[in-house]
């Protein structure tokens, strides 16, 4: 593992970026916001601790399908995959560098929920520490994900469009903004193939909002290794 | 010392890219010129160890391109077709990035870079988010790369297409600046001349044929291409709406009379000649 590249390139890609894209950023920000604003108004703030749940798994989700869809684009766009392969960095190396430099532009907006939930008064100590291990899960199962679907694609113009598909399928259909306790249980189980899925389902346990689904905890960590391992292998690093 | 013997290369789509080429490399400066499609491209690929042929051998400084690829890319340094800078980053930035991915520390990176980037005359330009630059300059920002990287062999694919003249003339004098061996692909002509000891022609995965510039127009001494658009006018190769005929220079004044457009020779007159997709 080349940790000196993962970090220049973090250190440049994902955080100098920000200040160069701050548009990105207020896009990634909004979305989940505004998720926040709808679910307050309509559930009369019953459901505000749910939309702020799920506004910190969306954001880092969000970010995590983004970093795939932008290695496609890299690689048929502008090449820079062809220019690595020919250093001797792996495609766990570039993988791992383009999800931390996303997990990095989330910052901002985690920065926004974090306020909004300690202005709640959501965060209890052992819960907050196990959001944190969740939203890594989320950001390793989701990333593993995105870069499956987008190992697929061999065209740019398809890039964008399958990005804001899958990142709706992903992010939105699934329990993160709502109690996954109202869900069919096995309509349940299909969004479960999701990895925030699972995800959500555990943040919503440990912070007291539903029981606690510990089936969800093997499930997520087979779908981070399975999903890891599909999408390392898809992505044609040395091509045939 | 790049030997490549019998190198073939199927895609899967069942395009056959490189069909059995054998030649060595070992000039400062080679070009492989060829049209669009014409195998330039995957021979490169595969010569950087980005893509695996079907069959056939490829060594580079004795390495074997298979199973020594991790060796070989400490020694190389590839830049591929169409490769534009991540237009966040700038020029520093990106070739840090480049020096760390190669194993440079992150010191030795900075030292590298800055006298890469004044080498190249990119300084001025060192802290500007890439996609403010001008089109020679983002392209300057790979030759950079491959300066600061200080690798045995460089291979470029194309490094100048898409680029106006006087951008490619910039891009041009970088390369010479290049150290270590080049192996640079293009299907301008002039640019062949302008750089290369060595010009390898290509075509449908063949070498069509190989030699010095001045070795290639050999067989040109003394003649000069006339050019008409006349359907009526007679002559050997057609191409489009235009007619071209190979003259002896002093004939060029009476074709100059019957409207012909004289010309000098060129390396486009190679394909021409070889008769490359051409009505003949």
């Amino acid at each position: 593992m080349n940790l000196k590249f993962i970090g220049t390139f973090t250190w440049y890609y994902g955080i100098r970026s920000i200040k160069r894209g701050p548009s990105y950023i207020i896009s990634s920000i909004l979305y989940p916001l505004v998720f926040l604003f709808l679910i307050t108004i309509f559930s009369a703030g019953k459901y505000i601790d749910y939309a702020v749940i799920g506004g910190f798994i969306s954001i880092v989700s969000m970010n995590a399908i983004y970093s795939g869809s932008d290695m496609a684009f890299q690689r048929l766009q502008l090449r820079t995959q062809d220019l690595f392969v020919a250093t001797g960095i792996g495609p766990a190396d570039y993988m791992l560098a383009m999800g931390l430099s996303y997990l990095a532009s989330s910052l901002p907006g985690l920065a926004v929920y974090a306020v909004i939930g300690i202005l709640l008064g959501i965060f209890g100590i052992a819960s907050t520490l196990a959001f944190i291990v969740l939203l890594l899960a989320v950001l390793l199962g989701t990333m593993a994900i995105s870069f499956t679907i987008f190992g697929f694609i061999k065209h740019v113009r398809n890039i964008w469009g399958i990005a804001g598909i899958v990142s709706i399928l992903l992010t939105v259909l699934p329990p993160t903004f709502y109690p996954y306790t109202i869900l069919p249980k096995a309509l349940l189980y299909v969004f479960m193939i999701s990895p925030i899925t699972s995800v959500a389902m555990l943040a919503q346990g440990a912070f007291g909002l539903a029981p606690m689904a510990y089936y969800a905890i093997p499930v997520l960590i087979i779908e981070i290794i399975i999903f890891s391992l599909i999408g390392i292998k898809l992505m044609r690093w040395r091509e045939k | 010392m790049i030997e490549i013997k019998r190198l073939d290369k199927r895609y899967s789509d069942g395009n056959h890219a490189l069909k059995g080429i054998s030649f060595d490399i070992d000039k400062r400066l080679t070009t492989v010129i060829g049209r669009n499609g014409a195998g330039k491209t995957t021979l490169m690929r595969i010569l950087s160890t980005q893509l695996l042929q079907s069959s056939g051998t490829v060594r580079i400084d004795g390495l074997d391109n298979i199973t020594e690829a991790k060796e070989i890319r400490k020694r190389i340094v590839s830049i591929p077709q169409e490769a534009s800078p991540i237009g966040y980053l700038t020029p520093m930035e990106h070739l840090k990035m480049y020096l760390c991915a190669r194993g440079m520390s992150l010191g030795d990176s900075t030292i590298e870079a800055s006298r890469a980037l004044k080498e190249l005359e990119l300084w001025h330009a060192r802290d500007t988010p890439s996609d403010m630059l001008s089109g020679g300059m983002k392209r300057k920002i790979f030759v950079a790369m491959a300066l600061a990287a200080n690798a045995d062999t460089i291979f470029l694919d194309e490094p100048t297409t898409g680029l106006d003249p006087l951008s490619r003339i910039e891009v041009w004098s970088a390369i010479k600046m290049l150290r270590g061996n080049i192996v640079l692909t293009t299907h301008y002509m002039e640019e062949a001349a302008e750089l290369s000891e060595d010009v390898i022609m290509v075509e449908s995965g063949k070498v069509l044929a190989r030699g010095t510039v001045g070795s290639l127009l050999k067989r040109f001494k003394g003649m000069a291409r006339a050019e008409t658009s006349s359907k009526n006018a007679k002559s050997k190769y057609v191409i489009g709406n235009t007619r071209i005929t190979y003259i002896k220079l002093s004939e060029a004044e009476k074709y100059a009379k019957e409207g012909y457009v004289i010309k000098p020779i060129t390396l486009d007159d190679l394909f021409i000649m070889q008769g490359v997709d051409i009505e003949s």
